[in-house]
């Protein structure tokens, strides 16, 4: 355990003393405030016009406009876990690529670590790094708790906001285990990224790929795909399949980065 | 100590190492020669459980290098031909990291990184990143962290790489010292250097073992009373 320690320690002084992260930080901030402001201005648009016609003449997808959680929030969590599949890679790619690069691998293979502990260190790693890029955007929720007001009281609905944060910080963590087991399979960091993304982007889009295929496949695809198991956590609901199928992609992705550090030892 | 047998490492349809058997005994400095690409680097690996053999066994502290890689681990302190370093770390944080992953207690680790800074004379860039430190410093951090934990077996790989004479003068005392309390086995192509510090000497040619005795025996491979100097000795060895 106190290896695990060591090394998430070390990868962490890493990140946080080298560019990378605050470039994948300044990006995070940037298009989720971007995307905030214009999620707001709808908002408002919306409600006027609610306002002056009534909501019952407006068309049906506004009615996700009625409060501030539906309207503004849930979208945002949206935009977040896109943009987060474009980052993860950069902030995963270093984890192995990079030792093996430097040599510093050979390090590791004859320091008393047992492999395992490599992985789970230099996940925890990346886990604290990715939180850290998701916990800037819990500012915007706060802000809207902060300045704004409901019908009810308080301005969002926390529950709500809370379980749809949660399913970020899962699809961070998936992202994240995915990067690490494709940077433990070659020396190239801009190669881990890459093939990070591409593995991440087609996962994501599954259900809409599999639209045009027939029944059973087509359920089993889309039950696959990354977007359909988030749907009900960023709506708010919560669902055990969810936690599950996340669980399973990161232990699947653990376990196979292991093997391969393994392998590296029987080269 | 170190006993290797029958060492054989193969690359497709290379033979890198050629069935190597020696010994260190307890306390002894062997100095490891070889042309380049003899294998010297290569069976360093072997013997620290970073690479796998293809045939025959290995053992440090009576431990099997592929039945009980942990144990050796352990019990060995390893510099590699390039240093591992990590360029963004700074050298005492460094240094730590690798404490930490050696076993030392927490209580030691500041004494330890000291007591090793001193040895070879890098506390006064404890503080510097080391990306921004000079060859030889780096090549002496990498010798610093071979000796945290004060391992009974140093495998050391060309440990002069790139260091001015003074330092080199004072890396060779350090590793005289180290005699008959730790094992060292060190590769060079320094001759000089050999001469000086190892009592025994393993010559190896494309993967073979050409020589190895003490340097004092050596040139009686010539014929009774041959006085041949260790780099005539090793030119001839290595000639075909």
């Amino acid at each position: 355990m106190r290896n695990v320690l060591a090394i998430a320690r070390k990868e962490l002084s890493i990140y946080f003393t080298t560019p990378w992260a605050y470039i994948v930080f300044t990006f995070m901030t940037g298009i989720a405030s971007f995307f905030f402001v214009s999620l707001i201005q709808t908002f408002k648009q919306v409600q006027d016009m609610a306002r002056a016609f009534g909501w019952a003449r407006l068309p049906q997808d506004f009615s996700t406009y009625r409060n501030l959680t539906d309207g503004v929030v849930v979208q945002l969590w949206g935009v977040v876990m896109f943009v987060t599949l474009f980052l993860a890679p950069f902030l995963s790619m270093r984890l192995f690529a990079e030792e093996k690069k430097q040599k510093t691998f050979e390090l590791m293979m004859t320091l008393p670590v047992r492999p395992m502990e490599i992985v789970l260190g230099k996940y925890l790693g990346g886990l604290g790094v990715i939180c850290a890029t998701l916990a800037l955007t819990i500012v915007f929720p706060l802000a809207i708790a902060l300045f704004g007001s409901g019908e009810s009281g308080s301005a969002i609905e926390w529950s709500t906001v809370l379980l749809g944060y949660g399913g970020l910080l899962l699809w961070g963590a998936a992202c994240m285990a995915v990067g690490m087991l494709v940077s433990s399979l070659t020396e190239s960091q801009m190669l881990a990224a890459c093939l990070t993304f591409a593995v991440l982007l087609p996962w994501m889009l599954l259900r809409n790929l599999a639209q045009s295929a027939e029944e059973p496949l087509r359920s089993v695809v889309s039950y696959l795909s990354f977007d359909a198991q988030l749907q009900n956590m960023i709506k708010g609901v919560l669902d055990l399949k969810t936690l599950v199928f996340f669980g399973s992609v990161i232990l699947f992705c653990v376990v196979l980065t292991h093997r391969a550090v393994e392998a590296r030892r029987w080269a | 100590m170190i006993e290797a047998r029958g060492l054989t490492k193969r690359y497709r349809d290379r033979v890198a190492v050629d069935h190597l058997t020696f010994a260190v005994n307890e306390g002894e400095i062997l100095g490891f020669l070889g042309p380049n690409g003899a294998g010297k680097t290569t069976t360093m690996k072997i013997l620290t459980g970073s690479l796998p053999a293809s045939e025959g066994s290995a053992k440090i502290a009576g431990y099997d290098v592929f039945e009980a890689p942990l144990e050796i681990k352990r019990r060995i302190g390893y510099l590699p031909e390039f240093p591992p370093l990590y360029p963004e770390m700074t050298v005492a944080a460094y240094l730590r990291f690798v404490a930490t992953l050696k076993g030392v207690a927490a209580r030691q680790m500041r004494s330890e990184v000291d007591r090793v800074a001193a040895l070879t004379g890098i506390s006064e860039v404890m503080g510097r990143v080391i990306q921004n430190l000079s060859k030889g410093f780096r090549q002496r951090v990498g010798v610093a962290q071979a000796l945290l934990g004060s391992p009974p077996v140093l495998i050391l790989d060309e440990p002069t790489e790139g260091l001015d004479p003074t330092q080199r003068a004072d890396l060779r005392a350090l590793i005289k010292s180290l005699a008959g309390k730790h094992t060292v086995i060190l590769s060079t192509h320094i001759l000089p250097e050999v001469t000086m510090t190892c009592e025994k000497v393993l010559i190896i040619h494309q993967g073979k073992l050409v020589a190895f005795d003490e340097i004092g025996n050596l040139a009686s491979i010539y014929g009774p009373g041959a006085v041949l100097s260790l780099e005539e000795i090793f030119i001839k060895l290595t000639a075909a």
